[in-house]
């Protein structure tokens, strides 16, 4: 303690070497997108994604000479003569029947300029019901992803901020509702529904959306868990602690500070998940528990197969796109999926 | 104990904090950890205590009791002269912003999404600490105290090092002009010639803001620098306690002798005696009878293994607690 | 941490560059080569390993990061030569280059040499480490240098017992060992490091012990190969100050006892003030200055020594302010070429800003790169 009034006081500027004034500004997301665009494959995915859109929720605007319930009627009439003699008393009476066969619709004719992608077993151009169905599928995926988000991250932010008995109890919920086995389930609820619909009490369009909300309703654990684990995680973190010794408010704790920092898994695992419900959607559909004719969907088209077996073989156009739209667009969300998830955590890559 | 006798700015009484470790089906605690057990201490404005300690010895759990980040489970904290011990969390609301902490990791302890000037007003906001229109000037204004540029305003934690962080922290704590600062390590986990600085830089606020600090370390010799007062903590009790001149002069306790003398001396021709303690610490679950430290204690009689020593004065507020001081 | 934003065709340009110079780099190390190709002789018979112009950088995505950038030092036999320096200063980098243990494809020795005397029985051999290929490796690492690292928490795998991990070791070098003599080996072993119960400590897993115990067994395993060479990089830095005392008394008990050299990393110059013979300083990725610890403790003649010891408070000093050496480590991507502790220098010169100044002999052992040195030279 000597001569301590002696010493020079020390600058205690910062003299750490400055950041350069002019260094183009980023912010965190920015980052994020930067790193995300580096990758090849995620962009890919991002293409094959925006490109179904267009083609889905474009294209019925661009292509109008059909809509999804025209039966192309222009198919040809067949006509078969008969002729029957009878022998009444000696008179001979000959009798000439024309008959007009029923094969009034255009069936499962060949692509050509009237059908680009030819035309079904009932006559509906495959084309425009490949727009249309793709307009189900994604927005009937879109919505369950949407409702899963909203319930899973708000049980799983309610038991992993509160913790204790309100953690204990949302927990072991989704550990039951893990254990449900989903496509029996909606088996059942389908078969319910059947009934439902005769009664009139479901309009049959509707029929996939209930069954989708009981599928966001047996799927939510996977967010919950998700986001609990990263609030506990970020709960640790010492600017959490800090944010209490501040004082802050429980709702501006969680909403400004705990929430933004989820977001980012979240995003990855919502485009992760939005795959996996266009396959839910399909596999639905093509167990003829989804979407009904006149009305279709991608898995509903790929349905026809099952009827009629001459058409898997010898009508490719028919049912083929239609799987090819589902493998595009489940490819195209984990490809995101995949290219967030490393753009948030470089190291992680190799 | 009345409320109308003037305290210091910070007493400390028989605190005790112990974490729950078994409990049965209807709650009720059969096992705990006793992290802090009797910790007595006064600090004035203005002044620093230093408490030093190996790890484990809950000098960090006893931070984060009088900052209230966790509820005692007995004693007495007066905070400014009112006993905030049983404040319940709306009322530690208003208290919140008298009293601060600056964290040892400073990579953890910043909001990765945020800005440092949002980093910066957002207690000033809450807390409305200026007008709102004022708020920036007020911000700008601590950032160049804290030798912080003002262009940093807009920029993100992640692009700044770790003592430049250290400074965002410490510049976050003082934007609600606190009158005391729990200090957890704040330079542990910096390069020896950035410590430098930021201890000078918590010296220099200090001088200009009249601060309290709970200087929290396990380096002694950075302890031994900043502080007036300090407190050796061993296994959740403190073992010694007195002004930095009567403990490094004549250190009473056992150990905190072996600590000053496990220190490696910086320089080569100085061959020290050592008193190299034996053994490791023992758990905190599970602590020694009697005297917490004689497992190791080279001076340890009968009666250490038996009785708990008191906490005696020896003189001028130099307290130990050890038998062998009678 | 990069001090700019590289657009996207730097990146590009970077990471094409960085693919040709690694996929060179690592068909060199994974190539098949005779004995022959890396037997070399040493410079002076009195060191055990000498480290000459080592170059080892990493081929990030922002650019070359020189972790390594010409470093030379020895050290002799019965030594332990203390590294010194603030993190990311390649203190760690050259231990782990000189183990061969750099994570590739980003880490990669460049060029320069590693010389080091291995002992087979009587025979000795000096092996170029840098050249050798990584498939031969196995013939130093592990059992002519052990390595002992800092986080005695997360280095020995929790699942087995520390009797199952240190008979292992055992095994690897001699493979003809029974049982029974591997866990005699291994408690002798424990015994050796003062560890006071060896056959609980041998039944236990790692969870159960503390840090330092875990230090302990660390070393033990070093040990078992009898190494020429223990590198320690900051082996006390996660420990308590009572429980590094504790340490430090073994290694230099050890040390005496093995008849090898010590590698002593850290960063804390009073560990090195205490144990070691010869001290090197590194800065940014370069040796500063080296000599014996005599020498930089009380004649440090560069600026960053002289203010390193300066800034770091200690119990015997009484000043009001400590010493700090202004701004920060630079980011060792894109180095200028002059002395990089320029901008933090005090004494800097007009020279100074001119190419990097080279070592300077002060004394038969004491050798410094400054460019103040180099005048009075001069003069």
């Amino acid at each position: 303690m000597k001569d301590s009034q002696e010493i020079e006081v020390q600058e205690t500027m910062d003299t750490e070497v400055p950041l350069d004034k002019n260094v183009r500004l980023m912010s965190p997301t920015q980052m994020l997108v930067r790193r995300f665009f580096r990758s090849k494959l995620s962009i890919i995915g991002l293409v094959m994604i925006i490109s179904l859109f267009l083609f889905c929720f474009a294209g019925p605007l661009v292509y109008t000479r059909w809509s999804q319930t025209d039966i192309d009627k222009s198919g040809m009439l067949d006509y078969a003569t008969s002729e029957m003699t009878y022998e009444i008393n000696g008179v001979t009476y000959t009798m000439q029947q024309t008959l007009e066969t029923s094969k009034s619709d255009n069936m499962l004719s060949a692509p050509s300029a009237t059908h680009p992608l030819g035309t079904d077993d009932q006559g509906y151009d495959v084309l425009i019901r490949l727009m249309q169905g793709g307009r189900v599928s994604l927005l009937v995926s879109f919505l369950t992803v949407f409702l899963l988000t909203v319930f899973g991250v708000l049980m799983g932010g309610i038991a992993g901020y509160f913790g204790g008995w309100v953690d204990n109890v949302i927990m072991r919920i989704c550990d039951v509702l893990i254990c449900l086995p989903g496509i029996p389930i909606l088996l059942i609820i389908s078969a319910a529904m059947d009934g439902w619909v005769a009664a009139g009490m479901v309009p049959e369009s509707s029929r996939i959306y209930i069954l989708m909300i009981f599928l966001t309703f047996i799927s939510w654990p996977g967010t919950a868990r998700l986001v609990r684990g990263q609030i506990l995680s970020l709960r640790e973190q010492e600017y959490m602690v800090a944010a209490e010794a501040m004082g802050y408010s429980t709702s501006r704790k969680i909403f400004k500070h705990l929430v933004p920092n989820v977001m980012p898994q979240l995003i990855v695992q919502m485009s992760l998940s939005l795959g996996s419900m266009i396959l839910y959607e399909a596999t639905l559909s093509y167990l003829n528990m989804g979407i009904k004719a006149p009305y279709t969907a991608w898995g509903t088209m790929i349905n026809i197969i099952t009827t009629n077996p001459d058409i898997l073989e010898n009508h490719l156009h028919v049912w083929v796109p239609a799987g090819i739209c589902i493998v595009i667009a489940v490819l195209g969300f984990n490809f995101v999926g995949d290219g967030l998830r490393d753009a948030l955590d470089p190291k992680a890559r190799r | 104990m009345s409320d109308k006798h003037t305290r210091a700015l910070l007493e400390v009484e028989h605190l005790r904090k112990a974490f729950p470790l078994k409990k049965t089906l209807t709650g009720k605690v059969t096992q705990e950890l006793v992290a802090v057990d009797d910790v007595s201490f006064t600090l004035n404005a203005g002044e620093t205590l230093g408490i030093v300690g190996e790890s484990g010895c809950g000098k960090t759990t006893l931070g984060r009791t009088i900052l209230k980040l966790h509820s005692a489970s007995g004693g007495r904290i007066w905070f400014d002269g009112k006993d905030i011990t049983d404040y319940k969390s709306s009322q530690m609301r208003e208290i919140r912003k008298q009293m601060q902490i600056i964290f040892q990791d400073p990579y953890s302890s910043l909001p990765p999404r945020s800005t440092v000037g949002g980093i910066l007003s957002e207690p000033v906001e809450v807390h409305k600490i200026v007008p709102r229109a004022e708020i920036k000037d007020y911000v700008l204004n601590l950032m160049d105290k804290c030798g912080l540029r003002d262009y940093y305003y807009e920029r993100y934690p992640h692009e700044f090092s770790g003592g430049q962080r250290q400074r965002i922290c410490i510049a976050r704590a003082l934007s609600v002009n606190p009158k005391l600062v729990v200090c957890d390590e704040p330079v542990s986990a910096l390069d020896v010639s950035i410590q430098a600085q930021i201890i000078n830089l918590l010296k220099q606020l200090q001088q200009d803001m009249n601060l309290a600090y709970l200087f929290i370390s396990h380096d002694l010799s950075v302890v031994k620098f900043i502080s007036d007062k300090i407190g050796v903590m061993y296994l959740g009790s403190m073992v010694e306690y007195g002004t930095k001149e009567d403990i490094f002069a004549h250190p009473l306790h056992p150990y905190t002798q072996a600590l000053f003398s496990a220190i490696p001396h910086p320089d080569p021709d100085v061959k020290m005696e050592r008193i190299v303690l034996k053994g490791d610490i023992p758990s905190p679950a599970n602590p020694p009878k009697g005297c917490r430290f004689h497992t190791r204690c080279p001076y340890a009689k009968d009666i250490c293994k038996e009785v708990p020593p008191t906490y005696k004065d020896f003189g001028g507020g130099h307290c130990a607690a050890c038998h062998l001081l009678g | 941490m990069a001090n700019h934003y590289l657009s996207g065709k730097e990146i590009r340009a970077i990471a094409k560059q960085n693919a040709k110079e690694i996929k060179r780099l690592e068909a060199y190390k994974n190539r098949r080569a005779p004995e022959s190709e890396y037997l070399t002789q040493m410079h002076d018979d009195a060191n055990i390993l000498e480290i000459d112009d080592l170059h080892s950088y990493f081929f990030t995505e922002q650019g070359v990061v020189k972790a390594v950038n010409g470093v030379s030092f020895n050290i002799p036999k019965n030594s332990t030569v203390g590294i010194v320096g603030e993190s990311g200063c390649g203190k760690s980098v050259t231990s782990m280059s000189v183990m061969r243990l750099l994570q590739g494809p980003a880490g990669q020795i460049v060029s320069g040499e590693i010389r080091f005397k291995a002992k087979y029985g009587d025979a000795t051999k000096v092996y170029d480490i840098a050249k050798m290929p990584i498939r031969d490796i196995y013939k130093i690492r592990g059992d002519q240098i052990a390595m002992i690292f800092q986080e005695p928490m997360t280095s020995l795998n929790p699942v087995f017992t520390i009797g199952q991990q240190l008979d292992e070791v055992t095994f690897i070098h001699r493979p003809d060992a029974t049982k029974e003599e591997a866990k005699a080996k291994s408690i002798e072993m424990l015994n050796l490091v003062g560890i006071a119960m060896p056959e609980r400590v041998y039944a236990a897993f790692p969870h159960e012990l503390s840090g330092g115990m875990r230090q302990r067994v660390m070393i033990s395993m070093a040990l078992a190969s009898n190494p020429r060479l223990i590198i320690a990089d900051e082996p006390t830095t996660a420990l308590d100050v009572t429980i590094q005392a504790q340490i430090l008394d073994l290694l230099r008990d050890l040390k005496n006892k093995i008849d090898g050299s010590i590698m002593l990393i850290t960063h804390d110059l009073g560990v090195i003030a205490e144990m070691a013979d010869y001290v090197v300083v590194m800065y940014a990725g370069r040796v500063i200055e080296k000599g014996t610890v005599q020498e930089i403790f009380h004649n440090p003649m560069h600026p960053y020594t002289i203010g390193l010891q300066k800034s770091k408070p200690t119990l015997q000093s009484d000043s009001d302010t400590l010493f700090n050496i202004p701004g920060n480590v630079p980011n060792p991507i894109d180095m200028p070429d002059h002395c990089y502790f320029k901008e933090r220098c005090s004494q800097c010169t007009k020279a100074c800003s001119g190419e990097y100044p080279g070592m300077i002999q002060v004394s038969p052992t004491h050798f410094v790169a400054c460019h103040l040195y180099n005048e009075e030279a001069k003069a």
